[in-house]
């Protein structure tokens, strides 16, 4: 019936593809009252902060008490809280996500038109992340000791502690108001939505949005490299002459990258999230911006479609993570 | 390890960074140089706090800076908040026989259109969209944000397609704003969800001067002029307006010193001297309608219900010292809840001077004396106590704070400073959760105050926060709201303006002065202190050197 039961590695090693499958489908299955308790922590979280949806109307002279009542009971806030978390969920769980309180608008409407804006920064955050953080760790686990090395590890080190906010706004002032060179922020001009444009837009968000998690995964990879370096495979295969570079890339990168895979995606799924000052600084039209927007005016139907498809994808990048590294790592299998 | 260090020095690639890598960074800088373009009537761009909910100005909150644009009033504020007709022919009065009223208590008033104005599809504007207007905003099928007046309208006939004659079941003293937000196009929203109907919320139909050419979510909106604009075809001289979405203060700013916005509207204060140090920009400065103050909590704090302690803590506050020293000057102080560019201020009320000798004696009189080293000041062994709630992240008002928990502890008050964040203190507000607020209200163009002192308009039937009960206030007020003849309610209001002094319910600081950037080639511009915001005239803003 089945054409192909193993993956086979190159090694000739191999074990069958259902035992993944059925550890996916059995994280999947954890996921779903998982996901149910996260709905009802975050539904009674964002009703206990004070505040609601039409508290924005509270300094407006031109809307009266009857009129904050009125919109209350229009927006179903007048109902008990069960009631309005049975009705979100039964409409959430048949794919009626609701409608945003602030424009009226459907809230997946609102979700999906930030999604290409935050794919794009956190994408290209998260290359030039990795391809950073490969470089600094490689480096400083080549030349340890050396005053290259430590100054690379020190600058890792600033870079955790760099305040991202702070950071935005200097870059900013460099490379936008004294030299000009870039545009300060938003997406791209207007009349201009070329490539090259785009690219200019991207630069100083991407970096700021990179510099902080490349700071942490050159430390966690540096570690890894280090640990596998010291390993006496490694020395066998250099005194059977295989060459540095090869040597690096083909047998220590390898296995160092292995514990690396689930930080880095775990990340990845809460940088999709978490860009939130990032694109504040640089008024990124993102999901982070959605979010902060949303929170202040407590647009629980927009914030609930929101913390729910951000929870999915943490849990379903922590499976793909998890899945990636049995697969990859044959000692973890069963 | 010696395998790492013999490894180290030979698997790192070395070289020159390739040319190809500067190259490009070469293009993408200096394609950004010629990106910054200046102010001209080709394109204005808007740097602009915020991005809206939606562009109907019924359903909007606060600001409609872009909504005036597109959308014009039967009336309009001008920069003195005088109530100025635009697509009414004139304002009904009772003098030009514009306003009726009626023996059971009624009043009709007559709205005169002016002719040959159409909507931007070319359809004409006619009193039927008036009449459709007041029949959505009173059906229970739509949401607008307010429908203060019109739920006092019982009908609205139109004898003629240019006369619309509204009834109302009572005198109703702000009708001639009534209309001030303009009107909905029945031909487009007649039989529809208005609440969902995004074709027209997001790119309304109006007969101003600009529509909305784009709205890219999360980035901008495109406002471009329309053909033969009816104050005349070569109105407006602009002929784009972009409004780009900056919510971060800090960013604006930069993007003005970058040259990539030309207009920031509403700065902070404490941003002021910063801005005004950028080539080719200039602060306009206009009084505003809103003034900020400390709000005492009668019910909240016994104390505050002796009118000697609040008239203590009034004259115990250097509010000279605050704007000299905090607002740099920027704003003037008040003394009262109406603003002088109300035509109903008067500034003949009782003032309170700065004297902390004099607060001393009132709360020597009012029973409170000093009990301890400090001078901390105590009644039947209660201290005066009590705690100053505002907005955190609010730097103004954080040093404000500041300043008034060290004045006031000078006369012998222990006072506490509670920062909470913008979302959260309107609630504790509106549920009266506090001792005492210092924030600000922007006032209705319209001069009525009832909502903020009358005795049955505390939360949640209104704004009443001080938690004043004074019926011989509070029967003005309602006076005043009844009163159609501007000449006697001025004297109503002139009257309550005395009594709200005398009784010192809160602690007026100085006026909320708006602050604009705006190029300094920019004429025409004439900033407004209303809701209505600095657009409302962008038809006569030119850019000329």
């Amino acid at each position: 019936m089945h054409a192909c039961l193993y993956e086979c590695s190159p090694e000739g090693r191999g074990r069958p593809l259902n035992t993944i499958a059925v550890v996916a489908l059995r994280r999947l299955l954890q996921a779903v009252p998982l996901l149910l308790l996260i709905s009802v922590v975050v539904f009674v979280l964002l009703h206990a902060a004070p505040g609601g949806p039409v508290e924005i109307y509270l300094s407006n002279p031109n809307v009266r008490p009857e009129d904050i009542a009125r919109l209350r009971m229009s927006l179903g806030l007048d109902r008990p809280l069960p009631v309005q978390y049975l009705s979100w969920l039964g409409g959430f769980v048949r794919g009626e996500w609701g409608y945003s309180f602030a424009d009226g608008r459907p809230v997946a409407e609102r979700l999906l038109e930030r999604v290409p804006a935050t794919l794009e920064l956190v994408a290209t955050s998260i290359a030039i992340a990795l391809v950073a953080s490969v470089g600094i760790a490689v480096y400083g686990a080549a030349r340890r000791k050396t005053v290259g090395a430590r100054a690379v590890n020190s600058l890792a080190l600033a870079g955790i502690s760099l305040p991202v906010f702070w950071f935005g706004l200097v870059l900013q002032l460099v490379f936008a108001v004294a030299l000009h060179w870039l545009p300060s922020s938003g997406r791209s001009s207007f009349g201009d939505a070329g490539f090259a444009d785009r690219l200019r837009h991207l630069v100083l968000p991407a970096i700021v949005l990179a510099a902080v998690h490349a700071a942490a995964w050159s430390r966690y990879l540096g570690a890894s490299v280090g640990e596998v370096m010291r390993a006496p495979f490694v020395l066998v295969a250099r005194s059977r002459g295989v060459a540095p570079m090869p040597l690096m890339l083909r047998h220590v990168l390898r296995n160092a990258l292995l514990p690396f895979l689930t930080v880095a995606l775990l990340d990845a799924a809460l940088m999709v999230s978490g860009a939130v000052v990032t694109e504040s600084v640089f008024a990124w039209p993102g999901l982070g911006g959605l979010f902060t927007e949303a929170l202040a005016r407590r647009d629980y139907a927009l914030l609930m479609a929101f913390l729910m498809v951000t929870s999915t994808a943490v849990i379903v990048l922590n499976l793909v993570a998890d899945v990636a590294y049995r697969a990859l790592d044959p000692r973890t299998a069963g | 390890m010696s395998v790492t260090r013999r490894l180290g020095s030979r698997w790192i690639p070395r070289g020159r960074v390739p040319g190809r890598a500067w190259l490009v960074l070469l293009c993408l800088t200096n394609s950004c140089r010629e990106a910054a373009r200046g102010p001209s009537n080709d394109l204005l761009i808007v740097g602009y706090d915020r991005e809206p909910d939606t562009l109907n100005r019924f359903s909007t909150h606060i600001l409609e800076d872009i909504e005036t644009c597109v959308v014009e009033g039967l009336t309009t504020n001008d920069e003195q908040m005088n109530v100025v007709p635009l697509l009414a022919r004139e304002v009904p009065t009772l003098d030009n026989g514009g306003v009726r009223m009626r023996p059971d208590g009624g009043m009709d008033v007559i709205w005169r259109l002016r002719p040959g104005i159409r909507w931007h599809d070319g359809v004409p504007f006619t009193s039927a969209d008036v009449a459709f207007t007041v029949a959505a905003i009173n059906s229970p099928a739509y949401k607008p944000e307010s429908t203060d007046g019109f739920d006092r309208i019982a009908s609205v006939d139109t004898p003629d397609s240019l006369t619309a004659v509204v009834h109302y079941r009572e005198a109703y003293a702000p009708y001639a704003l009534q209309f001030v937000r303009g009107a909905l196009p029945r031909h487009v929203l007649e039989g529809r969800d208005i609440d969902r109907a995004a074709d027209y919320n997001r790119k309304p139909l109006g007969t101003g001067p600009y529509r909305v050419a784009e709205w890219k979510t999360g980035e901008y909106i495109l406002l471009e002029r329309v053909p033969h604009y009816w104050q005349g075809d070569s109105l407006p001289k602009i002929k784009q307006i972009l409004f780009r979405f900056v919510t971060n203060t800090t960013t604006r700013i930069n993007q003005l010193k970058a040259g990539e916005v030309h207009v920031v509207a509403l700065l902070p204060m404490d941003k002021y001297r910063e801005v005004t140090g950028i080539p080719g920009i200039v602060v306009r400065k206009t009084m505003g309608n809103g003034y900020e103050h400390v709000t005492l909590n009668e019910r909240r704090v016994a104390a505050f219900a002796d009118v000697r302690v609040r008239r203590a803590l009034t004259h115990a506050v250097d509010r000279e010292e605050i704007v000299r020293t905090i607002l740099d000057g920027l704003a003037p102080v008040v003394h009262g809840p109406i603003q002088p560019v109300s035509w109903a201020f008067t500034d003949s009320v009782r003032r309170y001077p700065f004297d902390p000798a004099h607060a001393r004696a009132l709360l020597d009189s009012a029973g409170w004396h000093a009990t301890s080293a400090g001078g901390l000041r105590a009644r039947d062994g209660t201290p005066l106590a009590f705690t100053l709630m505002t907005q955190a992240g609010f730097v103004i008002r954080e040093n404000v704070a500041q300043v008034l928990q060290r004045q006031w502890r000078d006369v012998g008050a222990d006072v506490k400073v509670q920062l909470v964040d913008g979302t959260a203190i309107s609630t504790k507000w509106f549920s009266g959760d506090f001792d005492a607020m210092l924030h600000w209200w922007q006032l209705p163009a319209d001069p009525e105050v009832t909502l903020f002192f009358a005795a049955d308009r505390t939360p949640p039937a209104g704004r009443n926060i001080n938690y004043l009960v004074d019926s011989a206030l509070t029967t003005v007020l309602y006076a005043s709201d009844r009163t159609v003849d501007v000449v006697a309610r001025r004297r109503l209001l002139v009257r309550a303006q005395q009594m709200i002094a005398e009784l010192a319910p809160e602690i007026p600081l100085y006026n909320v002065t708006r602050l604009d950037a705006v190029p300094a080639t920019l004429r025409g511009f004439k900033g407004n202190p209303t809701n209505t915001g600095i657009f409302w005239n962008v038809h006569q803003w030119e850019v000329r050197p």
